[in-house]
């Protein structure tokens, strides 16, 4: 039975035995070529197929999922005895189908799942690598291809393809390491060599660092680490689902002024990116959500779930992973402020990542971790390389006062975000 | 096939049952089904891995098809991979208690729910339960004519507690894993715990950053013993050149009298009793004594690198085998608990933890604590929160100063290559000299 088929069936057996029934069907392949030791060591071919069925009746929803097609009736059977188990709850049913607020841009037809092409970006890596006297450690350079399925027993049944392509290298001198990276939907985007050259500099150039004093210091977070820190943190806190239950330290505050003034926070689901779509994880139509406009706190994420149960509305703002149940999350979610001055023109401590950022409390937003390749920087410039450190704050209130935006916005992950300068923070030397 | 040095093929056919439970509310309770199989063939030169959805292991053909199409991957491989020979054989696994099968979704609802409610105290905001039932079935066969099979069961809970007062949020957080059997039963003291922890951290203080002496509890030392020392002995970053203790096999590396064991083979949550490669599994001692012995090996890295032993190889359903740790511990010493304190005098106590990361190749790592005590003359004081400790891992095992004779081991799951797999580290109390603490207290 093919995947079409197959959803059919589900949703006719299971409208038997439930008010409404969804399915979420998602199949893949994907290619990886991995190095090891500055060589291609692995090739590995994946091909993915899963099944996720959900049930609601009077109000009970229930889930299971199966990556085994064989098994679709014991999926729904354990669907249906999930759902008498759940607490019932307000419900409005599935989305019907709907039209789109926009196109999703999240695929590319030029790309081709071959290793052949995926043994030439790791080629790339490798060369640019050989600009900078380091040793390469590992990396992998990967493509992927998948189809996504959302249908329910209102009629929707939306379609799907996703493609990506990414890159990793790590590298090493002496103990001084170095790792970048990037993916994108299009394959054009990814240069592997700029990747490879620029995970060896961070090792060559941050050999021989200097100590720092314990104290305060104006700081310039890049992409990197500003999204490893913030993200923890932020993307918690706008869930819907976290507001309601007390778990954010942003409910209760819209309207209010949260954030530095030239501070915004939006997921534009229409942007070109990973997760980009015109509907979500339940077939509901997304759309652009802005959630801090410049430092006001907008609004929070829902799904379905949560939005009707707190009489919210869903934002079109469910995400799934793997065979799990819908959650609220970001498609892309970008943090981006006007551009008015140079973060690293006066002299600051430049962090291009951090060691433990999931660590950090995401209620309280306290963090503190251990830095990665940190510079001064000066004029622009990284000038010096500075050992290590650790470097202590809470992203809720260094977010109130920023001192500038980069130039250099890039995508980690979902977020997009440029570097940020933050004057004034802790930092814990050796 | 001239161009297959060998193949293996491990496939893992399961089922997860999940329960969320979160302010009193059954969010979702439920089973969900897998059925993985990773082929991997070892090419004239390195590896070819297929990965596919519910393969039939029993036919010939299907599995020569997929041996076929691995072989082509492995040929754009450039790296000269051997395999060294290791002992076969599989453990018993341990017997389980009260089968987690044998209990009804609903039975495990309402016991989960009465740990959740166990957590609600004054000023508590939030609760939320967690159950995880993983019930996995294993085969593995491999061309030289090895074949094993075995199930892995697996029970445990985490319980979440938020307390806030005036616009401060803190948590408190329990957690209990085990592979022999159900583990939702009288379990209500640890909801209980995690409750009483968020509250009391809401008159707690910033810990003050910098360097200082520090008492590790058992959780967290077990942390430190994962992050400083675990990642950095294994043999695949030790091959790539990515991992500080490379080439470093006979060195004094850490105080007299510590020893750093993994040992697959104990009856903790990161029990196996075969490797994911069908290699005997059995202890290793990594540090003997403050020198640095083995390195732990999957049968590629114990080829290139040596020193050490196989049988360290684990794989998450569905994902190729790595070289990965399994109960990570550092042996009892012979100091009593009373004595750590008294000796460090003035410092900080850390109870629990985070979580933790490391970068092997740099030797430099970091962890958090879930709250921590200040000691003032010898005697635990103040409450402290948001602490976390950082080191590097050449010098820091030189710094403790005492080791307790306390060992516990806590359950977790480690993840590595993008692949989670269920761990256990452990320790007795330990004393830290000149400790790096990060805190943003002034």
């Amino acid at each position: 039975m093919n995947g079409e088929d197959l959803i059919e069936r589900i949703l006719r057996e299971g409208g038997k035995q439930a008010d409404e029934v969804e399915v979420f069907y998602a199949r893949g392949a994907s290619i990886s070529a991995e190095i090891k030791k500055g060589i291609l060591g692995t090739a590995e071919e994946s091909e993915a197929w899963s099944m996720a069925v959900r049930t609601v009746r009077d109000g009970r929803i229930g889930f299971s999922s199966t990556g085994d097609p064989d098994r679709w009736r014991e999926c729904l059977d354990a669907a249906l005895a999930s759902g008498r188990l759940a607490t019932p709850q307000q419900w409005g049913g599935f989305p019907r189908p709907a039209g789109m607020a926009g196109t999703a841009s999240s695929s590319d037809p030029r790309l081709v799942v071959a290793v052949e092409d995926a043994a030439g970006m790791v080629d790339d890596l490798l060369a640019g690598a050989a600009e900078h006297p380091v040793e390469v450690v590992g990396g992998s350079a990967d493509l992927a291809r998948s189809y996504l399925t959302v249908a329910n027993t209102s009629g929707v049944l939306y379609g799907m393809d996703r493609t990506a392509a990414a890159v990793s290298l790590e590298t090493i001198r002496e103990q001084s390491t170095g790792y970048e990276f990037d993916a994108s939907p299009f394959r054009a985007d990814i240069d592997a060599r700029s990747v490879g050259e620029r995970a060896a500099a961070l090792a060559a150039r941050s050999l021989g660092g200097l100590e720092v004093e314990t104290g305060r210091y104006d700081v310039v977070l890049s992409p990197v680490a500003a999204a490893s820190i913030l993200g923890q943190v932020l993307f918690p806190a706008l869930s819907g689902r976290n507001v309601k239950a007390g778990r954010s330290f942003l409910a209760d505050k819209v309207g209010e002024q949260v954030f530095d003034e030239t501070l915004s926070v939006y997921d534009d689901p229409f942007a070109p990116g990973l997760g980009s779509t015109a509907w979500d994880a339940e077939g509901v139509p997304t759309r652009r959500l802005v959630f801090v406009e410049q430092g006001v706190l907008r609004r929070f994420a829902y799904d379905l779930k949560t939005g009707y149960r707190y009489g919210e509305g869903s934002t079109g703002s469910a995400v799934r992973s793997g065979g799990e149940p819908p959650g609220i999350g970001v498609h892309n979610l970008f943090v981006d402020g006007p551009r008015i001055k140079e973060p690293g023109d006066e002299r600051a401590v430049w962090i291009h990542d951090v060691v433990g950022a999931h660590t950090a409390n995401p209620f309280s937003g306290d963090f503190s971790v251990e830095i990665a390749n940190p510079f001064w920087i000066e004029g622009g410039d990284l000038v010096e390389p500075i050992r290590t450190a650790m470097f202590a704050g809470n992203v809720f209130e260094m977010l109130r006062a920023i001192g500038g935006f980069g130039n250099d916005a890039r995508r980690v992950g979902r977020l997009t975000i440029p570097s940020i300068r933050l004057n004034n923070q802790q930092i814990i030397g050796k | 096939m001239a161009d297959v040095r060998y193949y293996d093929i491990r496939s893992v056919r399961g089922e997860t049952t999940q329960i969320d439970i979160d302010n009193g509310v059954v969010e979702s309770a439920g089973t969900s089904f897998f059925d993985k199989a990773v082929v991997r063939v070892l090419g004239p030169k390195g590896w070819g891995i297929l990965t596919r959805d519910h393969v039939d292991i029993d036919s010939k053909r299907e599995l020569d098809g997929l041996v076929a199409a691995a072989a082509r991957l492995a040929a754009v491989t450039k790296d000269d991979i051997s395999l060294a020979d290791a002992p076969r054989g599989a453990l018993a696994v341990p017997p389980l208690g009260e089968d987690p099968r044998d209990v009804d979704l609903e039975e495990k609802t309402r016991l989960l729910a009465g740990i959740e409610a166990a957590a609600r105290a004054p000023e508590v905001v939030n609760t939320r339960a967690r159950y995880t039932e993983g019930i996995d079935a294993v085969r593995f066969l491999d061309s030289g004519g090895n074949e094993y099979s075995y199930e892995a069961v697996r029970s445990g809970f985490s319980v979440l507690a938020v307390a806030s007062r005036g616009g401060v949020m803190q948590m408190g957080s329990e957690r209990d894993h085990i592979i022999t059997g159900f583990n939702l039963r009288n379990k209500q003291d640890l909801g209980r715990k995690a409750g009483e922890v968020a509250v009391s951290l809401l008159d707690a203080k910033l810990a003050k950053g910098g360097a200082r002496r520090a008492v590790l509890d058992p959780e967290l030392a077990g942390v430190f013993t994962h992050e400083a020392v675990g990642h950095a002995s294994e043999g695949d970053l030790v091959r790539e050149g990515a991992s500080v203790l490379g080439g470093r096999i006979g060195e004094r590396i850490g105080c007299e009298g510590l020893v750093i064991v993994d040992d697959p083979s104990l009856p903790e949550f990161g029990f196996i009793p075969v490797d994911a490669e069908g290699v005997a599994v059995r202890r290793t001692e990594i540090i003997q004594d403050g020198v640095l012995a083995a390195y732990l090996h999957n049968r590629e890295t114990l080829a290139a690198v040596g020193n050490g032993i196989g049988g360290h190889a684990r794989a998450e359903h569905g994902a190729p085998p790595i070289v990965r740790m399994s109960n990570t511990f550092i042996e009892n010493g012979d100091a009593a608990y009373d004595e750590l304190l008294a000796e460090c005098r003035d410092g900080i106590l850390l109870i629990g933890s985070r979580g933790g990361q490391v970068d092997p190749g740099r030797g430099v790592f970091q962890f958090n604590a879930e709250y921590g005590y200040l000691i003032e003359g010898g005697e635990t004081t103040d409450m402290v929160r948001d602490v976390s400790l950082s080191g590097e891992i050449l010098s820091t095992l030189h710094n403790i100063a005492l080791i307790g004779n306390d060992r516990k081991m806590s359950p977790g799951y480690c993840g590595k290559g993008g692949q989670s797999v269920p761990v256990s580290d452990g320790a007795p109390h330990l004393l830290l000299e000149g400790a790096v603490i990060g805190g943003r207290g002034e």
